[in-house]
């Protein structure tokens, strides 16, 4: 098990993995306040919706969940919906495990719990030029920690702003509006832009559906679709 | 199930994909399955969720269909600009104006 020498300097390689993630940090803030308008906004307990930060810490499935809370869906639909989304978790631990095999329990317990798209970028950048995974890890942890601050603090203001915010704003398409801006980028693909068109039109047949199970039947027919699609590997000779 | 349930189930399970592979992915790997799942699920899950919350919104009289018409706006805003961000900074205005103009 390695242990962190405290002549390893890992105040400097926290401070690292804090400056690397500052970047990204001017991206999630607004998507967070996002976050925190929206829970504000959403038919359930606000407090509720922050929890989501720390316990959920991936926005998109954050949305998802608090969007299909607040429109009555199925708890099953909800979370199948959001752990859907976070599926691809499952890449980026297997992408970690490397870097990670070895290091304590608590480490890899608490280092899992930071993983998402900002920290895999920059643990990954940090391990590659490291001297020592001790060095990595300090800087993974900094990293982390300075995105979840940020993440949390987020979501509480937007969801301080929302609350505060007179009605008539229409804020309950905010999350809609959100989610076009992430997708329609995506559409250039054509495998995707088939996937989300088959997903949009079984979610628009399948509207009356009791408990939303109709999200349910969108997602799996849209991901049918998807794996049919996909373009065929070419095996190099 | 209340929605503190539903959150701490989804906070969960997320937290055991994080996991997941530190234990398996070094004897096995990533199923393939999986990995082909999770390329396709977020855009696929996005077309839903925005879908059934636009649709949700949508209504009888002309005023009803401002929703709509920032939804392509903000469709439009976004292919111009190739900004994500465009969809929020277009649509909610855009929002905003038509549910004044529109009868």
């Amino acid at each position: 098990m390695p242990v962190v020498h405290l002549t390893d300097d890992v105040g400097g390689h926290v401070a690292a993995g804090v400056r690397a993630m500052g970047p990204w940090l001017l991206g999630v803030a607004p998507f967070g306040m996002v976050i925190g308008i929206s829970a504000a906004q959403a038919d359930l307990p606000t407090l509720a919706g922050w929890l989501t930060g720390p316990l959920v810490f991936a926005g998109s499935a954050q949305v998802a969940t608090i969007q299909l809370l607040d429109e009555g869906a199925s708890p099953v639909v909800v979370v199948v919906a959001a752990l859907a989304i976070n599926l691809r978790l499952v890449l980026y631990s297997a992408t970690m495990a490397p870097h990670w095999h070895g290091a304590s329990r608590r480490f890899q317990a608490l280092a899992g719990y930071l993983l998402i798209d900002p920290t895999l970028a920059v643990g990954v950048d940090g391990y590659e030029g490291a001297t020592r995974p001790t060095h990595g890890h300090a800087r993974y942890l900094g990293a982390g920690a300075a995105l979840w601050v940020t993440w949390l603090a987020a979501i509480a203001v937007g969801a301080t702003a929302g609350a505060s915010l007179p009605a008539g704003r229409h804020l309950e398409m905010v999350i809609p509006l959100f989610l076009i801006g992430e997708l329609v980028p995506r559409l250039d693909d054509r495998t995707v832009r088939r996937a989300a068109a088959a997903a949009a039109a079984l979610a628009l047949a399948s509207q009356g559906f009791p408990l939303h199970l109709g999200a349910l039947v969108a997602i799996v027919g849209g991901l049918a679709v998807a794996l049919a699609n996909e373009p065929s590997q070419e095996v190099s000779p | 199930m209340t929605p503190w349930l539903v959150v701490l189930a989804v906070g969960a399970g997320s937290y055991l994909f994080r996991i997941s592979m530190l234990v398996v992915a070094a004897r096995r790997g990533v199923p393939p399955l999986a990995a082909r799942i999770a390329r396709h699920a977020v855009p696929v899950s996005f077309a839903v969720i925005a879908t059934g919350g636009l649709v949700g919104q949508l209504g009888a009289t002309a005023a009803d269909l401002a929703p709509l018409g920032a939804a392509v706006l903000a469709v439009a805003a976004v292919r111009r600009t190739g900004s994500p961000n465009a969809a929020l900074v277009v649509g909610m205005p855009a929002l905003w104006a038509l549910t004044a103009v529109l009868p």
